[in-house]
């Protein structure tokens, strides 16, 4: 028998038990958040870092939503810390200015998927704001329910049920637009 | 267009947050509004593409390893008594990946070790603190303290389960057989498991069947087999079980749906939402269903 593993390395060990199998979760989240692979990269590690450091904080509560939030947390303190004026606000949603939160070509994007990138479902959802991509993300990909959504978002559930109706109908216009396209195109 | 209140309804509904009685007001509703079934149709619609279409990547082994080493630093920075190999990680992706391979036969081999305490009392603790009541807390807790070596086997089961599933996550564990249809899945079951479970693909309704993998827990060799669902990995097991059923439960993120035919219990895990994974489980019950009365 060894000796009693210290607190850390129990703490350790429990980290990688509950919060390290997430991680290809946290990835896929990250893609569309970050600019490119290399920014996912870097802002998951970052996120896992964080995670580790408050996971006392978690007792028993959703371990994936709780490291979701996390994820998101680290990409906006990002997004103020490129813009160089240190805190910024989120911006409202309707606010005009919530465009200026959107990179400009986030999302996964393999050398597979570029050939029909003009048309492909993972375009016209980096068309959406910002926020109504998340929501969609969140509950049609990573099918967390509206509780878990709203823990992530910080926001209230009424608001990520709204969110979730208008992200629905805006991606619904732009689909049947890309429908009626194909259909033309048969012609 | 329907009516703000019946939207959110709607969207609701399909999304599953609406209780049980909730839901049948709604499908009555269903029945005399064709302009609601018809939004419905179109939010399926849309929800199966994004399922199907939407590309979906793993993290990098080296996002990984780079990730464990990064942990060990912070870890030893902690504990400044204690150094930790951590360039040695950092500089082998894959002696990373191992650490984690080895991560749910450390977890087993730790609990034999320490028997009924350790980490999985820990975490059957914690759910009892966020799911009693006082006094009823209490009384379990005192029940618990008395006899431990009768909650521990539950426990232990959750615990198998979850790390099964997730030791199958990790490349290249996933599946023993690959399914091509279920019938190269069905005979490999017979010599390499102790059960014969159903086995079904439910591609057209969003599961793929992957493939079978034998996994050991419960003294036997019980059978998995692995569905694909957008991103999600779903691990159906089955065993050879008696005892009360445990009941659905959700463990370190990942949600565990039981049910029983004839002498096997099964189970489905996944961190899939719930009523995505209640789905399959209503889907593969009414496929055994069909074929039992057929």
């Amino acid at each position: 028998m060894t000796v009693e593993p210290s607190f850390t390395e129990a703490r350790r060990a429990r980290f990688d038990a509950e919060v390290l199998p997430h991680l290809d979760a946290a990835y896929r989240f990250a893609r569309w958040l970050a600019r490119s692979p290399a920014d996912a990269d870097d802002l998951v590690q970052e996120a896992m870092l964080r995670a580790f450091r408050g996971f006392d904080g978690l007792r028993g509560g959703d371990v994936k939503a709780w490291l979701f939030a996390i994820v998101r947390n680290c990409h906006l303190t990002g997004i103020a810390q490129r813009d160089r004026r240190g805190f910024v606000p989120l911006p409202e949603e309707g606010d005009p200015q919530h465009g200026a939160l959107v990179c400009p070509a986030p999302g996964p994007e393999s050398a597979s998927m570029r050939r029909d990138e003009e048309r492909s479902l993972a375009r016209l959802l980096e068309d959406l704001a910002p926020e109504h991509r998340e929501v969609l993300i969140l509950r049609e990909i990573e099918e967390l329910d509206y509780r878990e959504i709203a823990a992530v978002t910080q926001v209230p559930i009424g608001t990520v049920m709204s969110r979730l109706a208008r992200a629905r109908a805006a991606l619904k216009v732009r689909w049947s637009m890309r429908s009626e396209e194909e259909r033309d195109a048969m012609r | 267009m329907p009516c703000a209140e019946t939207e959110s309804r709607l969207h609701a509904y399909f999304d599953g947050e609406l209780d049980a009685l909730a839901a049948a007001a709604f499908e009555g509703h269903l029945e005399s509004c064709a302009e609601c079934r018809a939004a419905l149709a179109g939010l399926e619609a849309m929800r199966s593409a994004l399922r199907a279409e939407l590309p979906y990547e793993r993290a990098p082994a080296a996002l990984a390893a780079r990730i464990t080493a990064a942990l060990d630093r912070e870890a030893s920075a902690s504990a400044p008594h204690k150094q930790e190999p951590a360039d040695e990680l950092a500089a082998d992706p894959l002696a990373a990946l191992a650490a984690l391979t080895t991560l749910a036969a450390r977890g087993r081999a730790a609990r034999r070790g320490r028997g009924a305490s350790g980490r999985s009392t820990a975490s059957f603790g914690r759910g009892l603190l966020t799911g009693a009541g006082g006094g009823l807390l209490a009384a379990t807790l005192a029940f618990f303290l008395i006899s431990p070596h009768l909650i521990s086997p539950r426990g232990a089961l959750l615990d198998d389960l979850v790390n099964a599933h997730v030791r199958s996550l990790l490349p290249a564990h996933l599946v023993d057989v690959e399914s091509t249809d279920r019938h190269t899945v069905k005979p490999w079951f017979a010599g390499h498991v102790d059960v014969s479970p159903a086995v079904y693909d439910f591609t057209a309704q969003g599961y793929r069947l992957l493939g079978g993998r034998a996994d050991y827990f419960e003294h036997q060799r019980a059978a998995a087999l692995a569905y694909q669902h957008g991103p999600h990995v779903i691990n159906v097991f089955s065993w050879a079980g008696e005892g009360a059923l445990p009941a659905d439960t959700t463990r370190n993120g990942y949600h565990l749906a039981f049910w029983e035919e004839g002498n096997l219990r099964y189970c489905a895990v996944s961190d899939t939402g719930w009523p995505e994974l209640l789905k399959l489980v209503s889907l593969i019950r009414a496929a055994e269903g069909q074929e039992s009365h057929g």
